[in-house]
């Protein structure tokens, strides 16, 4: 048997039980009873995000002489303690913070620079360097919960696979709930039965992803016909971000079982005029529009749903601290991260701050000194009912900041 | 014997050597052609995997051939390939500039914008027949894209200006680009699609549109930019190869490389140039003078096309694109060498990889694209573009847009992912499946040109069973017949037996037969490449 063959037989058995007919059984009921953690929601943040620009050390003197133009000045920031402040644009989570479900972590990132987009998503999203780990680190949390239907992870707003879901456990990804029907398939004209046995026998990669799509085709039509309306006002913005974010508190709010969602805000990618902390300028507007979304999903949720989920940002590195000769931000290291939720002890910057002086940079860089996976194994261990990390993020320990509430 | 007969012994012997699960047997199979002989030969040792995604598939290698070489089989171009054989048909696909293409040149006559150079965009602004900033000749460029690539002759041309204008990504529509996009398109890509990398590469380097995507054009003596001089690297050239050293070198040596604003075309600022000497992997250049900075950075970059590493990158990328998701090894070994004796020609590179054995025996290996499916789903329809207007082509980019693939539309610098794990998800087999049905209705777009009775201008007379309908349908459309329980479940959909007979009033050869259409469009056998 040639190696490849090996590989798809493998394959074939892991989703055996999700093949074709099969899936439609069970995903007639399928919330799973056994998950009482939060919801895990990953919002990534493409391109490298400018965590000096979110979150300002302001108390650091070396931050203003690197950004000379683009420092967001003292004065403008919002949410400050004695020495971070928020950046203005993200007045809208402002409540959050000011109510305590919002804090942001600093000086975190991956446990070497790694300053190319596409492999450091590539180590951030698979999280286990020097290991010959594929899966991403979501289908090995997923794993570990024991999930078994492709409604307990989604990918929201995309019609391609997620990476960090990539592995053996279930899951969908969706450009939207709304969008979840198959064009003139009803009773009459059982367009999607039909195409279940057609992909009855086919090779597994294939009659997967059919499978999935059949089987999901019911719930999508469940939840279709129960319509949705945001609760206490909430106004989604009119962006990817803001429709992902509505259809994510949608499935958590129809209890569809969901255990993680993941949804991507692209566009930080910023090595030319990023632009003074003003309406119009670049950063100045992503980080608003990223701001209503996020606001919107938590005022949509209420306290009550906000309860079950926690909410974190990440990104593949953090730009360089010494603004670029265009007004912008070469690519970077050490990065903040911001964390939404009911179990949250937030506004606040945990972390352990590096400084920015000449001596204590990483190659021009601000330094990372806190593992992003402790942090995100601290809310696995403490919200998400995961009591071994080992498989989900090998080596590495939870962080102990007191980022979130043990439930 | 012609390396085309061996590839016509080689698939044979393949297809027949599937079923006993390895194929080191020697076997023979039905030909594919009344006229050739086959003595069916495999070297011994060789092992080919069996691939059960190869038995959904017609064992004919001019139909894998077109399979991957355009974008999908259209009634005209199998009957082309026919006629041809096999060499002279590659030969004409490649030397584009022989092939008359007045279908395509007629429907692009309807986007004039869509070739327009930066010149040409500014003098419209400046006559005030273009706004500052305006999108449409982006989109119009957008609009033509599905139109090129379902109506043009030159597909493996077509072909291959996506597949740079993905390794050289470029996003379209994109504001940054509003006067350049569209002159990218034509003097980097179109110009340099079927010559040489390092010719490509250079104009690319020097391009207003490149220069702003990736902001060398704001790299200055002061402050360097390492924008451009890292994915130079990395993405366009040698990979991740590269140290931070060589991105600070690089991204000096680069600048100087940028944009007149006052006319929008390439500019070399010798003031703005850093002087000094670089050393980056393994190129070392004195780069003593200002002056001399234009050409000490197109030395470096015809050391990067001609640097072994790239050779491998371009033409394993090019193996994936045409051949598998994980080429074999032995190929990308043997087109290397053929990258780098011929200078970095593509040409050469693209023969030695359709007439390779690992080529012939790579059938059921590669899984349609979004919008390869898309453009698929028209030409094997055989369906005419719409006699006026581009109302159309602007629908088909939509449903690409839908599916996650929206011609040039990749947001980041790497370019639209190529194999089949990228794109293998419920959301976007769903939006696939939907546009089978929309299109081959006429629901959506609704003015392509189809039979005026579908049922006979798919098949001819009415079958007299629905067996023989699904048949005749799949034979058709997906160029072999589908086993019987896939056939059983199709009559099921209308309620039937494959045996039931099939009368002149039955939906199914009716208003229900795009049903059919679409649903033979969903199989398996149709999303494979």
């Amino acid at each position: 048997m040639s190696r490849r063959r090996l590989l798809r037989t493998t394959a074939l058995g892991a989703f055996a039980g999700l093949a074709g007919s099969q899936l439609d059984t069970q995903l007639a009921f399928a919330a799973d009873p056994a998950y009482s953690g939060d919801v895990l929601v990953l919002l990534s943040l493409r391109g490298g995000f400018d965590g000096l620009s979110a979150v300002v050390p302001a108390g650091d003197p070396a931050y203003y002489a690197a950004r000379p133009t683009i420092g967001v000045p003292k004065a403008q920031l919002i949410g400050g303690g004695t020495f971070f402040g928020l950046h203005p644009a993200l007045a809208p989570l402002l409540p959050y913070w000011t109510a305590g479900s919002l804090a942001a972590v600093h000086a975190v990132g991956q446990p070497a620079p790694n300053r190319s987009h596409f492999s450091a998503m590539e180590e951030l999203e698979r999280a286990a360097p020097g290991t010959s780990i594929r899966t991403g680190w979501l289908s090995r949390m997923l794993g570990s919960l024991g999930a078994n239907d492709p409604f307990d992870a989604i990918a929201m707003g995309t019609a391609r696979p997620a990476r960090l879901l990539g592995g053996p456990a279930p899951y969908l990804s969706l450009t939207s709930i709304d969008g979840l029907a198959l064009t003139g398939d009803d009773a009459a004209k059982p367009v999607a039965a039909t195409m279940a046995a057609l992909y009855q026998g086919a090779p597994a990669a294939l009659a997967q992803t059919a499978g999935q799509l059949t089987g999901a085709l019911e719930r999508g039509r469940e939840l279709r016909t129960a319509g949705y309306t945001p609760a206490n006002g909430a106004a989604y913005p009119a962006t990817e971000l803001g429709a992902a974010l509505r259809d994510v508190a949608r499935l958590i709010k129809a209890d569809a079982g969901l255990m993680t969602a993941t949804v991507d805000s692209g566009d930080w990618d910023m090595h030319e005029n990023l632009g003074i902390a003003a309406p119009g300028r670049r950063m100045h507007d992503q980080l608003s529009k990223l701001a209503a979304a996020i606001a919107a999903f938590a005022t949509d949720l209420g306290s009550e749903g906000l309860r079950r989920v926690t909410l974190v940002t990440i990104s593949e590195f953090g730009r360089r601290v010494t603004q670029n000769g265009s007004a912008g931000l070469d690519h970077g290291y050490g990065n903040a991260m911001f964390v939404l939720g009911g179990g949250v002890r937030g506004g606040q910057v945990y972390g352990t701050w590096p400084g920015l002086g000449a001596a204590q940079l990483r190659d021009g860089d601000l330094a990372v000194t806190t593992d992003y996976r402790a942090v995100i194994g601290e809310i696995l261990r403490a919200r998400c009912e995961v009591g071994d990390l080992s498989t989900v993020f090998p080596g590495v320990a939870a962080s102990s900041l007191g980022l979130v509430t043990a439930r | 014997m012609s390396v085309f007969e061996q590839l016509l012994q080689r698939r044979t012997a393949l297809g027949g050597a599937a079923a006993a699960g390895v194929a080191t047997v020697l076997a023979t199979g039905t030909p594919a052609h009344a006229d050739t002989e086959f003595h069916a030969t495999v070297e011994p040792g060789v092992e080919f995997p069996s691939d059960p995604a190869a038995d959904l598939l017609p064992a004919d290698p001019l139909l894998h051939l077109l399979r991957r070489a355009t974008y999908g089989p259209s009634p005209a171009s199998i009957a082309e390939i026919r006629k041809l054989g096999p060499a002279a048909w590659l030969d004409r696909q490649l030397n584009p500039a022989t092939i008359a293409d007045p279908v395509a040149d007629e429907l692009l006559a309807r986007l004039p914008l869509a070739g327009l150079s930066i010149a040409e965009i500014r003098a419209r602004v400046a006559a005030g027949q273009l706004k500052q900033y305006d999108w449409t000749p982006m989109w119009q460029l957008s609009f033509a894209a599905p139109a090129r690539a379902i109506w043009s002759e030159r597909q493996l041309y077509e072909v291959m200006v996506d597949f740079w204008a993905n390794h050289l990504n470029v996003t379209c529509p994109y504001g940054d680009v509003w006067d350049s996009r569209t002159d990218y398109d034509r003097a980097v890509l179109r110009k340099h699609a079927l010559g040489t990398f390092a010719d490509l590469l250079k104009a690319s380097a020097r391009h207003p549109a490149m220069l702003t995507y990736l902001d060398n054009r704001f790299s200055t003596r002061l402050a360097p930019n390492e924008n451009y001089g890292r994915e130079l690297m990395e993405l366009h050239t040698v990979g991740l190869e590269y140290g931070e050293a060589d991105v600070k070198d690089a991204a000096k040596l680069l600048t100087g490389l940028t944009v007149d604003t006052a006319t929008g075309a390439y500019r070399y600022d010798a003031a703005g140039h850093v002087a000094g000497a670089v050393t980056i992997l393994g190129f070392s250049h004195d780069n003593a003078t200002t002056t001399g900075g234009e050409a000490a950075a197109l030395a470096f970059l015809d050391y990067l096309a001609l640097h072994p590493s790239t050779a491998r990158r371009i033409v394993t990328k090019l193996c994936v694109r045409f051949v598998a998701d994980e080429p074999p090894a032995s190929l990308v070994t043997k087109l290397v060498k053929v990258y780098l004796d011929n200078r970095s020609a593509i040409v050469p590179v693209l023969r030695a990889l359709f007439t390779s054995d690992e080529f012939a025996g790579s059938a059921g290996a590669k899984t349609r694209t979004p919008l390869e499916d898309l453009a698929a789903t028209v030409r094997i329809l055989g369906y005419g573009p719409p006699p006026s207007g581009t109302k159309t082509f602007e629908s088909l980019y939509w449903m690409a847009r839908n599916a996650g693939q929206a011609p040039m539309y990749w947001g980041p610098p790497n370019g639209y992912p190529d194999v089949a794990a990228a794109w293998a998800s419920p959301s976007g087999l769903l939006v696939r499946w939907n546009f089978h049905l929309s299109v081959a209705a006429g629901y959506w777009p609704a003015d392509l040109v189809k039979p005026a009775d579908l049922l006979t201008g798919m098949i001819g007379a009415r079958p007299a069973t629905y067996a023989a309908l699904i048949d005749a349908t799949a034979e058709r459309l997906l160029g072999v017949r589908l086993g019987p329980a896939q056939t059983a479940a199709l009559a099921g959909f209308y309620g039937k037996t494959p045996a039931s007979p099939l009368k002149s009033n039955d939906p199914a050869v009716g208003w229900l037969y795009p049903y059919l259409i679409g649903m033979l469009l969903n199989s398996p056998n149709f999303a494979l490449r």
